[in-house]
């Protein structure tokens, strides 16, 4: 744990932030120091450029003598500087507390005689030629000035500094827990477990709306999962049931065949059930690829009326045949961008659903409008209807209602129409109004 | 006639060989799109057979190369992959029909017999079988004389029966050229629209033109 959260995010933070503020510190440091130093030592050079001034005045208003009263005074004076000296002919003390030293004159700072590592700082002068006078003070509480700032300074830097990892380790700590609470619930999903979800705390930070997202992502995988198991189940069942039917025939005709003509019927039967298996084969190959990726190649634009019109040539007849009628009332030419071969096969599915589906007598309606920039092709009947409760699955891979299980078909038609609709960005709409079946298909139309 | 056969499944290979031996065709065999290409360059064959799926070179860029160096010998396209696409895609490289596998083989020798006559002589302005007569302009037909009535569904039914007159023609044929429907649909289209075509131009005729090959198709001969 302890090792861990040094390698976690919120730490790296943290530590990056310290390390700013180590050097921010740092810096603040160095220019209070230079800061106080200057101030300090100019402090002492005043004090040192006043006594000189009034040994100078003295000096020259009443002579050596009143010189060397004065530096008395200044010596046992609290405010003034901490060292005099005068001296006369380079190696003759007059008056002070400091050995004879060479004449330096102005700002000078030279060794302090008795303390070893300390300095002085003062100013020297010559009053006459050959009497020079020194004023000046000890380093020493300078530097204990700056011995103190910068021991404050390291105590509240260290402290800030203990502060900001303690900080980080508990917002790594409070992290570390949520994001091994994330990783625990995806292996567990990862195990088997697919209806572990992340747990959310409400406070719609980062770390929610991760955790939400990856819930969110949970559940659309665990939706098309469950639709995949569905369809290969389908496909097991739904597949089985023609093969078992072939099978059942292959095996009559095998026991019960006693002519050539009956093997004949018998392998044409076969012949055209595994036509029938491989036709649904294909149709479900279609859907998946038309389902599977926005093949646009061969949009191109279409006129919806004149392929309904066709559309109508065709199936006029059959559905007269079937004793239905196909009622196509006329409409302007609408201009979708469209693929003609799969909106073809999609209206054809439709108009024969209605055709197959329907008892003698109906009348199925084929009609094209333009509405709220769509263009609506509606197939509608005035046949018996669906069941309210069935319409949602209409569109489900074979599906079918119970009505028709016995006619021929695999409940594919309409799954092909809901995915070549998706594919040209189409809504479709299912209603059933007073007894009868209606599906419309709301195409876009970008312009006139 | 001499047909050339691309294709690398044996299996199939040997189908299509036998089927279009047992129609009186001649078949050359050929199992890769190079070697293909070079038999193709090589002989007077009267239709191409090509896989889209060939090791070599692919079934399309043969064709393409074919097309681009002058050959004009139809070709019929064969494929596993029952895209949507493909069969477009198949077109405009040049090939003159598309048979996704698998297929039954009377529609192959079907489609094949139809590409090989495609365009022996200039369009023609009347079309005749027997005493069947389709005239192209003025969009009239007369059976013995007699003016029949069409609707234009009909008339290009059976303009397309006429162009292929004494070849079978497969119900899908008809779907993809009479109507442009290219998938297998659940109602009885072909049967209904030909039965209504026979009903005015064969009803009430000593001889019937238009035979139902059971299992195959339709062909319109008078014989």
């Amino acid at each position: 744990m302890r090792i861990r959260i040094l390698h976690t995010e919120g730490f790296r933070i943290a530590a990056i932030f310290v390390a700013i503020f180590a050097v921010s510190a740092a810096a603040l440091a160095i220019t209070t120091l230079a800061v106080v130093d200057q101030e300090l030592r100019s402090q002492i050079v005043q004090f040192a450029n006043a006594d000189i001034g009034s040994i100078k005045d003295g000096y020259r208003t009443q002579g050596e003598r009143e010189a060397l009263e004065i530096v008395g005074q200044r010596m046992a004076s609290p405010g003034a500087s901490d060292f005099f000296l005068l001296q006369k002919n380079g190696s003759e003390r007059l008056a002070g507390n400091l050995p004879p030293m060479p004449a330096w004159t102005g700002t000078i700072e030279f060794p302090h005689p008795d303390a070893a590592g300390r300095s002085v700082l003062g100013v020297g002068t010559f009053l006459a030629p050959g009497l020079y006078a020194f004023a000046g003070s000890d380093l020493h509480a300078t530097q204990m000035a700056r011995r103190r700032i910068l021991r404050t300074l390291f105590w509240i830097f260290a402290g800030a500094l203990g502060l900001a990892l303690l900080g980080g380790v508990i917002v790594s700590r409070s992290f570390l827990n949520r994001t091994d609470e994330i990783v625990t619930t995806c292996r567990a999903i990862m195990a088997g477990n697919l209806a572990s979800r992340i747990s959310v705390r409400g406070t719609e930070d980062e770390l929610d709306r991760l955790s939400e997202t990856i819930n969110a992502m949970l559940d659309r995988i665990a939706a098309l999962m469950s639709n995949l198991k569905q369809i290969t189940n389908d496909i097991a069942h739904d597949l089985r049931t023609p093969v078992t039917h072939l099978r059942h025939r292959l095996e009559r005709a095998r026991d019960q065949s006693s002519k050539i003509e009956d093997y004949d019927l018998a392998l044409e039967t076969a012949i055209a059930a595994s036509d029938d298996i491989l036709a649904l084969f294909s149709a479900l190959l279609r859907i998946a690829q038309i389902e599977g990726g926005a093949r646009r190649a061969n949009f191109a634009p279409l006129d919806l009326s004149s392929l309904l019109t066709r559309l109508g040539d065709v199936f006029g007849p059959v559905a007269e045949d079937a004793r239905h009628h196909l009622c196509l009332p006329p409409s302007d030419p609408i201009i979708i961008q469209g693929d003609r071969e799969l909106l073809t096969q999609s209206f054809s599915n439709l108009i024969e659903n209605a055709i197959l589906h329907t008892p003698a007598g109906t009348i199925v309606t084929v009609s094209l409008a333009h509405r709220d920039r769509e263009a609506v092709v509606t197939i509608s009947d005035d046949g018996p209807g669906v069941p309210p409760d069935e319409i949602p699955k209409l569109f489900q891979r074979f599906y079918r209602l119970e009505a028709s299980r016995t006619r021929p078909g695999y409940g594919l038609g309409l799954a092909l129409v809901a995915a070549v609709a998706e594919l040209h960005s189409a809504r479709a709409v299912i209603a059933t109004v007073s007894g009868g079946f209606s599906i419309s298909l709301h195409f876009p139309v970008h312009q006139e | 006639m001499k047909i050339l056969l691309i294709e690398d499944d044996p299996e199939t290979a040997g189908h299509i060989c036998h089927a279009l031996r047992a129609h009186g065709h001649e078949v050359e065999e050929s199992q890769d799109g190079s070697d293909g290409l070079a038999s193709a360059r090589r002989g007077q064959h009267a239709a191409l057979i090509v896989d889209r799926m060939l090791p070599g070179l692919d079934g399309l860029s043969l064709v393409r190369q074919l097309r681009t160096e002058g050959c004009q010998t139809p070709v019929l396209f064969l494929t596993t992959m029952s895209g949507i696409d493909d069969r477009v895609a198949g077109l405009n490289a040049g090939g003159d029909d598309y048979l996704a596998k698998p297929f039954a083989l009377a529609e192959l020798v079907a489609r094949i017999n139809a590409i090989t006559r495609r365009g022996e002589a200039g369009p023609p302005v009347l079309l005749r079988v027997g005493d069947l007569e389709m005239d192209l302009i003025g969009r009239i037909v007369h059976r013995d004389g007699k003016p029949i009535e069409l609707q234009p569904q009909e008339f290009r039914l059976l303009e397309y029966m006429l162009r292929n007159a004494g070849r079978v023609i497969t119900r899908s044929m008809l779907l993809e050229n009479v109507w442009d429907l290219h998938f297998d649909p659940r109602t009885n289209i072909v049967e209904t629209h030909m039965s209504r075509l026979r009903a005015k131009m064969d009803r009430g005729f000593a001889q019937e033109l238009i035979h139902t090959i059971r299992g195959n198709g339709y062909i319109l001969r008078a014989d």
